[in-house]
């Protein structure tokens, strides 16, 4: 029993990170049909901006000494700016290529911010430590003792995920997003501005970028300019196998991809644990071959005759 | 109210309008039919700029709206119902509506517009909070009109109401688009496929067929339907029982 709850803990938590990660995936395809590869990037440069940037082999903390309220808004500021650049001089132009150019133009967007961060702050990955004494464990009941961390995570998950389904049903701005995400060129007919749902729902992606960021860091302790691309990669996954264009299917797919990476760590012969990622991979190969369509089938998909 | 003049629009390397010219004054209902390709839906998307001519201009209450973005022209009033209805099938029925006024502020004639467009289609108001795939064809529709009519429109443009409809419900939308143009003097521009209905409807009548408009007259004078049909077919109806499919 102690033992269940400590897995479903550890898949919660790191489902939690592939599901947020997903949905910024997921909420720029909606609107852009664009499959930001860049987005794990972004991460990482969320998780950079806390230290001072120089290429020193020891980092030292910069918006990561600040209070939290002020770091938080810092971090979540930076991502987002990030995006907004990489909207007007990346995708901005690329508006009326295919999906496929675009995806390119978001890998070729990415490569850019690696070098860029290996430029800056070396190629080295470093420590960082803040708010480790997250890291300490809480007593959920006789004998499972959780880190104080996961639980964060997964509230935190949960906070913004009904904040963005508030966000998406009760508001004006939101509902223009969901009729842009389904039928683009029949919400702009209706006085829709494009630019603005795009650039809404780019800064939406950023900061659930740099939620990821701060979460991730905190767990893992370490920068490296490659953090965030081993997490989209993931993510990637959750909003294939979720399904293209579903939210909930993203949701759906990280905490999947969350579990089952758990479950194979967990109870895979220990000699065998190196190869997990492989076992991962041939389950979503799987899932592809029977659910071509995804776990949850987009709405805007399934059309009615 | 709308004019067009020598409005030519090409998909790559196929011409689809070659010189469409439309003259449409306001509180008027103008009715576009021709067959199959003839250009119909073409027109009425570059009116919405959602297609972008190749030449020749639209020009809407005097000002020119070709080069403009559809988000632009629909600031302007001119409103679509486009072919196929185009409704956002996972929102409800209620947030359709409300979607179709992203450009206005005025909350209370929002409410006015809204509540009257339940009262004009009350199956609406019903479902409100039903997801808008879950509508019957002509309920989606009706949507689409009010949808349509939510964002205040002065000119209004319905691409094929009647199509995949039961005849009785393509007479209610009929009697409805009517009723517009009476109550509230909005400008319509309809297109369809068959002209019998839309000869009854229209004031102004134009045939389409291969980009260009073979025909345009007042309604009432065309009815006998010989002029109409052999615009349309490109022959007389003495042929039509050599030729007809």
């Amino acid at each position: 029993m102690a033992f269940a709850l400590q897995v479903l803990m550890n898949a919660l938590s790191l489902g939690s990170l592939y599901a947020l990660a997903a949905l910024g995936i997921g909420l720029l395809f909606g609107v852009l049909k664009l499959i930001n590869f860049a987005h794990g990037d972004f991460i990482t440069v969320g998780a950079y901006a806390l230290i001072v940037p120089s290429a020193a082999t020891q980092a030292t903390l910069l918006l990561g000494d600040f209070h939290p309220l002020i770091l938080i808004p810092c971090i979540v500021a930076v991502v987002v700016i990030l995006a907004l650049i990489s909207e007007f001089l990346v995708f901005r132009p690329l508006r009326n290529a295919s999906p496929a150019t675009l995806m390119i133009g978001s890998f070729a967007l990415g490569f850019i911010i690696q070098n860029i961060l290996i430029m800056i702050y070396g190629g080295r990955p470093k420590a960082v430590g803040i708010w480790s004494d997250l890291s300490l464990g809480v007593e959920l009941m006789e004998g499972v003792e959780v880190p104080k961390l996961q639980l964060i995570i997964i509230g935190v998950t949960l906070v913004l995920m009904v904040v963005l389904v508030l966000f998406l049903t009760k508001t004006k701005y939101g509902i223009h997003m969901r009729a842009a995400a389904e039928d683009f060129r029949m919400a702009r007919m209706l006085g829709i501005e494009a630019n603005r749902v795009i650039m809404l729902a780019v800064a939406i992606s950023g900061m659930l970028a740099a939620a990821v960021s701060m979460l991730f860091v905190v767990q893992t302790g370490i920068l490296d300019f490659r953090m965030g691309v081993s997490l989209m990669l993931f993510a990637f996954i959750a909003t294939v196998i979720g399904g293209m264009g579903s939210l909930v299917g993203s949701v759906v797919g990280g905490f999947a991809v969350g579990a089952v990476s758990i479950l194979l760590q967990t109870f895979l012969p220990s000699e065998m644990r190196v190869f997990r990622d492989v076992f991962v991979f041939a389950i979503v190969i799987f899932i592809l071959l029977v659910r071509p369509q995804g776990l949850v089938m987009s709405r805007a998909s399934r059309e009615r005759v | 109210m709308l004019e067009v003049k020598d409005l030519e629009v090409r998909y790559g390397r196929l011409t689809a309008l070659r010189g469409v010219n439309l003259s449409i004054k306001e509180g008027e209902i103008a009715c576009i039919v021709g067959p199959n390709g003839a250009g119909k839906s073409t027109t009425l998307l570059a009116i919405s700029s959602v297609l972008t001519p190749t030449a020749g201009s639209i020009s809407f209450a005097g000002r020119q709206i070709n080069g403009t973005r559809p988000e632009d022209v629909a600031r302007l009033g001119i409103s679509q119902v486009p072919e196929g209805r185009h409704i956002f099938t996972s929102l409800s029925v209620e947030e359709n509506l409300r979607v179709g006024t992203a450009t206005r502020s005025d909350k209370e004639e929002m409410k006015r517009d809204y509540d009257r467009v339940i009262e004009t289609f009350p199956i609406l108001g019903e479902r409100r909070r039903q997801s808008a795939g879950k509508l019957s064809g002509g309920e989606q529709q009706m949507l689409a009109i009010g949808r349509a009519l939510m964002t205040n429109p002065r000119f209004m443009t319905i691409d094929e109401p009647s199509l995949g409809l039961a005849p009785k419900i393509v007479d209610r939308v009929y009697e409805v688009l009517i009723d517009l143009r009476e109550k509230r003097g909005l400008t319509l521009l309809i297109v369809e496929q068959s002209s019998e209905r839309a000869l009854k409807a229209a004031d102004t009548l134009y045939v389409l067929r291969n980009g260009t408009i073979q025909l345009t007259g007042n309604a009432a004078d065309l009815q006998d339907g010989k002029a109409v049909h052999k615009a349309y077919f490109g022959f007389s109806e003495d042929h039509e029982g050599e030729v007809m499919i």
